[in-house]
């Protein structure tokens, strides 16, 4: 039994112990209040730092953290989207006969945080934000290295979960929060750390192989492509559509001279504190690329 | 075309420029096919949208946008850019 084996066995087993009913994990509350609780960890928010956050008032500041936990939510609910068709692809597929059994928890997994995330913002944000990664072309594999969209796959997944999970840890203890968003986060963080050692694991073993069969200029292509995809992953944190639900540009109209919600965005991704706290958010993701020599050590964010 | 127009279109060509690749001054005319000639990767298409979304100053209805939408600049000026 090698060790993709033997992980698959461990993670098997703690999936069917901790297997439960997501319609019954939760008790939706019939309405919420954006602008007196928060959703999201105010640190966490997209514009936290910057001069606008601090001339938002409270009341604004917690409508704002609101629709950002939507959009959170929203591009799980899309990331997951991608993940579970690419899982059920794979099931059973010639390459992944070992990981059949974890790619079923994994599914299943993944369709119930959609569940939670979906039922948030359907019942309180009325909307799921739409995703701007509108088409999918043009990923770098080759046809004579089917592998080579194996790793692609699990690398986008574990770049997208690992970001993601700094969210959810960090919420996961967040008392400020209203506790449905707490367990939300909870719930994703505690079975994400099932899909991260898998991910890390598979990423590890193809790019290893990959090193020794696939031709530099393909893996200078891949690396490419996945560094534009961290920066795609992130850039989703940053929505205007967002900016304009919580009625900034009224809020803040005379007191920041650029305040609409593309100007709100610029300012957001560009700003010192959003690009710190992007690097620091990241740092476990890239430390595990760079270790296995998939990503370049400096990667600007 | 008004002013405004015309700044906004030489602000998505300019784009284009910076981010495609083997595209030079010369090789980008209206009509060079951007996304199936694998100039626009689809990891560079939510950049050009929020480009364009701050060019004008609106959303653009994601639900309903096609790959032929961005074919070539001709295409993106008359679908997102108007006169």
């Amino acid at each position: 039994m090698d060790s993709l084996d033997r992980l698959v066995d461990k993670l098997c087993e703690s999936s069917r112990r901790n297997f439960h009913n997501v319609y019954e994990y939760v008790t939706w509350p019939k309405a919420v209040e954006p602008e007196s609780q928060w959703f999201m960890t105010p640190e966490l928010c997209s514009l936290h730092g910057t001069e606008a956050w601090d001339l938002l008032d409270e009341r604004a500041q917690k409508r704002l953290a609101f629709h950002e936990a939507v959009n959170f939510f929203s591009l799980n609910i899309h990331g997951e989207s991608a993940l579970m068709q690419g899982l059920a692809l794979r099931l059973y597929g010639p390459r992944s006969r070992t990981m059949s059994p974890y790619l079923h928890h994994f599914l299943d997994e993944e369709n119930k945080h959609s569940v939670l995330f979906g039922t948030f913002c359907e019942r309180y944000g009325k909307k799921i934000y739409p995703d701007r990664k509108v088409f999918a072309l043009g990923e770098p594999s080759s046809p004579e290295h089917p592998e080579q969209g194996d790793f692609l796959f699990f690398a986008k997944v574990l770049v997208f979960e690992e970001i993601v999970d700094r969210f959810n840890l960090a919420m996961s203890k967040d008392t400020r929060l209203h506790p449905l968003a707490v367990a939300i986060n909870h719930n994703h963080h505690i079975e994400e750390a099932r899909h991260l050692a898998f991910g890390r694991h598979i990423c590890a073993d193809l790019w290893a192989a990959g090193q020794r069969s696939w031709p530099e200029e393909e893996r200078r292509a891949i690396i490419e492509y996945l560094q534009r995809f961290f920066l795609v992953s992130w850039r989703e944190y940053y929505n205007p559509d967002v900016y304009r639900d919580a009625g900034l540009e009224t809020a803040l109209h005379g007191r920041v001279s650029k305040c609409n919600p593309w100007q709100l965005q610029s300012l957001a991704w560009e700003h010192p504190a959003s690009v710190a706290r992007r690097a620091a958010m990241s740092e476990k993701c890239k430390t595990f690329f760079a270790q296995i020599s998939a990503l370049p050590e400096v990667m600007a964010l | 075309m008004t002013t405004l127009a015309t700044t906004a279109r030489e602000e998505v060509r300019n784009w284009v420029l910076l981010h495609a690749k083997d595209l030079s001054e010369a090789s980008l005319t209206d009509t060079t096919p951007l996304l199936e000639a694998r100039h626009i990767t689809s990891l560079l298409v939510p950049d050009l949208l929020l480009l364009l979304e701050s060019l004008r100053q609106e959303p653009i209805d994601l639900a309903n946008l096609k790959a032929g939408d961005l074919r070539d600049l001709r295409t993106i000026y008359a679908r997102f850019l108007p006169e």
